[in-house]
């Protein structure tokens, strides 16, 4: 009983992370239209900035604190280089974040080289929780993503840049007609959703494995928060990752984690096939 | 004078592909025999990317699926069921098209990027189950198997062991395949498809049913990804769960883009060119993939119609020069069907 409930929290925890992370896939797609399958690696990133800096500061808060700044800048610059030229061609995006993909896991091997590296939690100990012993870290991770998401949504609707974002979204003619500078939402919310996954990354660095092959791990998991969450319906991409992950770890803790995976798989393409909307379509409209 | 000129270089291609057995081991390239051969197993494989995204608008990434179910038909037959060389690249075609005839009559319900995101779901189902059904697919390590021989007469027999029996064997199939879908690209049912890539509501308005051409296009395209499969797994005597992964799918859109969806011969240019760079930079520099990259993020932001498109785009504008002025006729054609086509994305109703 025990190791379920220590696997279901780990979900929780995981489901969180990556709900952070998906929802930075969520709104790129919603808003530019585009299917990038370079997000895992933006993940990926986080978490290699996140042990070159620890390495050159010996200070995990600090990598903490900028890794998702360097991030956002990222965004920002591939936004401008790769993605503005190619608005339009809905197909061709997917093969230029894929190219996208390619170079940022080789420029990792490059400079970071293959082999996966381990990050001590910046917090030790453990405390009672539920009858087991849990990882202070972890819930320490969890409630930075919990106020992260919160503070993302908090940003779409409490800031005027958040409230262009919807208004592009909503309808991208009517928004230039009012005057909305379409190709800075653009770049913030690309960069955004790169800062996201950097955070995602930062966070998940000491539970995790810092591999350069990590993203590929994690972006079907994002993309199957996003489709069963709705595509570009943003609660239900933080519900549906929560679920997911939670799922997936007691189904882990009785039989092996791939069988896991193609459950949810399978749950996934009976989701895109019945309910291409999401399970919350309805509740949403 | 284009069309000649294509005629031509096409030729030319066939020819050397020809004699190369003659004339690679005769100045001392032997290994690229191999190179070549695996190039013409890419090449059908990119073929059935294009088939579904060059003809029919459906960009799918997740052909490697049924490259994979080729492959592990053939391993499974030869190694585990003791069938023989037939047989077992039976069996690997009829996994293949099954399997793509039971996943499409799914996935071309979906559009755009559905579609692309059902096709990569698929393929990972499958990937796992692969990697997981250790007995019958050997899990991570993969499936090998000894080559059975092709045709036995008396004493002799010919088998693919042989380099050269195997490169003219490769060569003929996937020559068979390209004169296959350059026959279903010029009959009425490739202008079917056409027409759906072009407008599906206007297609199904005057009278095509739309989803049984999508599913027929999903299932002969699967075919050719099997059939590639096949060949591969023959080549290289193995079978493994990794030629499953997204990223093989991946690379035959990559293949697919950079030579040119939609033209019968652009996903094979494609493939030879990066494949040949992959050769030759993956020596000199381990890190050649970021080069990669890099083409297709420019091929697809300054060349969205592929090496073929540009070169295709630069003999008309010669043609045009040539002819003082006056476009050709194939030119003109062109000239029209880009001013009559609306601008995509951006200027809807």
């Amino acid at each position: 009983m025990d190791i379920v409930v220590a696997l279901a929290f780990n979900g929780l925890v995981w489901g969180l992370i990556i709900a952070l992370i998906a929802l930075g896939l969520s709104i790129i797609f919603g808003l530019l239209d585009i299917i990038n399958l370079a997000h895992g690696d933006f993940f990926m990133v986080g978490t290699v900035l996140t042990w070159f800096v620890l390495e050159a500061t010996g200070n995990y808060w600090i990598a903490f604190l900028i890794v998702p700044l360097m991030g956002f800048l990222m965004g920002a610059l591939v936004e401008r280089a790769v993605i503005q030229p190619i608005r339009g061609t809905a197909a061709l995006s997917i093969v230029a974040t894929f190219g996208l993909s390619i170079i940022i896991q080789e420029v990792v091997r490059a400079g970071f080289g293959a082999a996966p590296k381990r990050i001590l939690p910046p917090i030790e100990g453990t405390i009672p929780l539920f009858g087991i012993e849990y990882d202070i870290y972890r819930i320490f991770a969890a409630a930075v993503s919990i106020v992260a998401i919160f503070g993302f949504f908090a940003f779409l609707h409490r800031t005027k840049l958040g409230t262009w974002m919807r208004a592009v979204r909503f309808d991208r003619d009517i928004a230039l007609a009012m005057g909305v500078p379409a190709r800075t939402v653009y770049m913030v919310t690309f960069a955004l959703g790169f800062a996201m996954a950097a955070l995602g990354g930062a966070v998940a660095a000491p539970i995790t494995t810092v591999d350069f092959q990590t993203g590929v791990d994690v972006l079907p998991f994002c993309f199957m928060a996003v489709i069963i969450g709705g595509l570009g319906n943003l609660p239900g991409t933080v519900a549906a990752a929560v679920l997911l992950a939670v799922t997936e770890g007691i189904v882990t803790s009785f039989t092996d984690p791939t069988v896991a995976r193609i459950v949810s798989l399978c749950l996934m393409s009976a989701v895109l096939i019945a309910r291409p909307h999401g399970i919350f379509a309805g509740a949403t409209r | 004078m284009k069309a000649r000129i294509n005629r031509g270089v096409l030729l030319t291609v066939l020819a050397f592909l020809l004699i190369a057995p003659l004339l690679l081991p005769a100045v001392g390239f032997d290994y690229w025999l191999d190179i070549l051969a695996e190039i013409l197993i890419w090449s059908l494989f990119a073929a059935s990317v294009n088939l579904l995204f060059g003809y029919v608008g459906l960009l799918s990434f997740g052909q490697a699926l049924f490259f994979g179910m080729g492959m592990f038909g053939v391993a499974i037959g030869v190694a585990k069921l003791g069938l023989g060389f037939w047989p077992a690249l039976g069996l690997g075609m009829v996994v293949a098209v099954a399997t793509a005839a039971v996943a499409g009559a799914l996935a071309v319900r979906l559009t755009w990027h559905y579609f692309a995101i059902i096709t990569v779901v698929f393929s990972l189902i499958f990937y796992f189950i692969a990697l997981s059904a250790k007995p019958l697919t050997g899990g991570d390590d993969g499936t090998s198997f000894s080559m059975p021989p092709m045709l036995t007469l008396g004493e002799s027999e010919l088998s693919l062991t042989d380099q050269t029996v195997q490169y003219f064997f490769i060569l003929l199939v996937v020559g068979f395949a390209f004169f296959v879908k350059y026959l279903i690209v010029r009959s009425p049912f490739g202008m079917a498809l056409m027409a759906v890539r072009e407008n599906d509501v206007r297609a199904s308005l005057i009278g095509l049913n739309v989803y049984f051409l999508r599913w027929i296009a999903f299932v002969v395209a699967g075919g050719f990804a099997g059939l590639a499969g096949c060949l591969f797994a023959l080549f290289g005597r193995y079978a493994s769960a990794t030629y499953m992964f997204y990223h093989v799918s991946g690379e035959g859109v990559v293949w697919t883009i950079v030579g040119g969806a939609g033209t019968l011969f652009g996903p094979a240019i494609g493939a030879a060119l990066l494949i040949i760079v992959r050769e030759e930079l993956s020596n000199m520099w381990e890190h050649y993939p970021i080069l990669v990259g890099i083409v297709v993020i420019l091929t697809v932001i300054f060349a969205p119609k592929g090496l073929m498109g540009m070169w295709n785009g630069l003999l008309d504008r010669l043609a045009s020069r040539s002819a003082d002025g006056t476009d050709t006729d194939e030119g003109q054609r062109q000239a029209m069907e880009s001013a009559a086509a609306p601008v995509k994305g951006e200027a809807g109703p």
